[in-house]
């Protein structure tokens, strides 16, 4: 997803941005639908291709299951009950 | 901002201002996605409204009723020729962004094809975008600071779809 949302940032088709790192549209287009996964020195060079670079921030991990069960939690709020629930949290 | 921080953050009364003025708007940004499923925090809402000048014009008495003023203390003008990609305002109940054409999207008309009436009390239904319009919104504006929340939509957006839950109704 990565690479789609820089090229889609820097505007580019996929033909573009495969002439710029010398690759064809295809082997974009493969990327792109995670069919295959490209090399991280090569996710590197096709970011920067797009006029970005990838940064990396270490975060504490949220176990997936702890914050899925917090966002379903949440999910099964109502629209006003969620509001509420911000309401709260912002006026303490 | 240190105004608006100590103005109490009320929703409903800037929503039903809107209403009193039968002004056409979705509601987007962090109030959106909140009413949506998402856990944030916001003191503020964002809008996106139709730029017809008679909407336009309803907008400015619905303001007038708020006591907005800009954030940068510029002059508040409403009509199509002076309308800007963002409008902070301060209100009394709040801050409230006014956003006429969202990056990602091509401005209400875009927007309110999957937005949603959501029902929050007081009487108050606004429309609010979709799941999808949000993070195609967040996505665009590729900010460090929005990863997060995108990550937050992506799981609600995929935990409604096994619930089974149509999320674009």
């Amino acid at each position: 997803m990565i690479i789609r949302d820089a090229r889609l940032r820097a505007r580019l088709s996929q033909a573009e941005l495969g002439a710029r790192v010398g690759r064809d549209r295809a082997q974009i287009a493969r990327w792109e639908s995670d069919a295959v996964q490209p090399a991280f020195e090569t996710l590197v060079e096709l970011v920067e291709a797009c006029g970005f670079e990838l940064d990396f921030v270490l975060r504490p991990l949220e176990p997936a299951r702890t914050r899925d069960s917090r966002i379903a939690k949440n999910l099964v709020r109502s629209p006003q009950d969620r509001v509420r629930k911000l309401l709260r949290g912002v006026r303490g | 901002m240190a105004g608006a921080a100590r103005t109490r953050f009320d929703p409903y009364a800037v929503l039903k201002a809107l209403d009193r003025h039968r002004v056409t708007y979705i509601v987007i940004g962090a109030f959106a996605r909140v009413i949506q499923g998402s856990e944030e925090l916001t003191r503020g809402i964002d809008i996106v409204p139709s730029t017809r000048p008679e909407n336009l014009r309803r907008i400015k008495e619905a303001l007038g009723d708020l006591n907005a003023q800009r954030e940068d203390g510029r002059e508040l003008r409403f009509d199509e020729h002076s309308l800007e990609p963002v409008i902070a305002l301060r209100t009394d109940a709040g801050e409230l962004k006014i956003v006429p054409e969202p990056e990602g999207t091509r401005g209400y008309d875009d927007l309110r094809r999957a937005a949603t009436r959501e029902p929050l009390g007081q009487g108050v239904r606004p429309s609010v975008a979709s799941l999808g319009d949000l993070a195609r919104m967040l996505g665009a504006r590729g900010r460090e600071i929005d990863l997060e929340n995108l990550r937050m939509l992506r799981r609600v957006i995929a935990l409604e779809r096994s619930r089974g839950l149509s999320w674009e109704r």
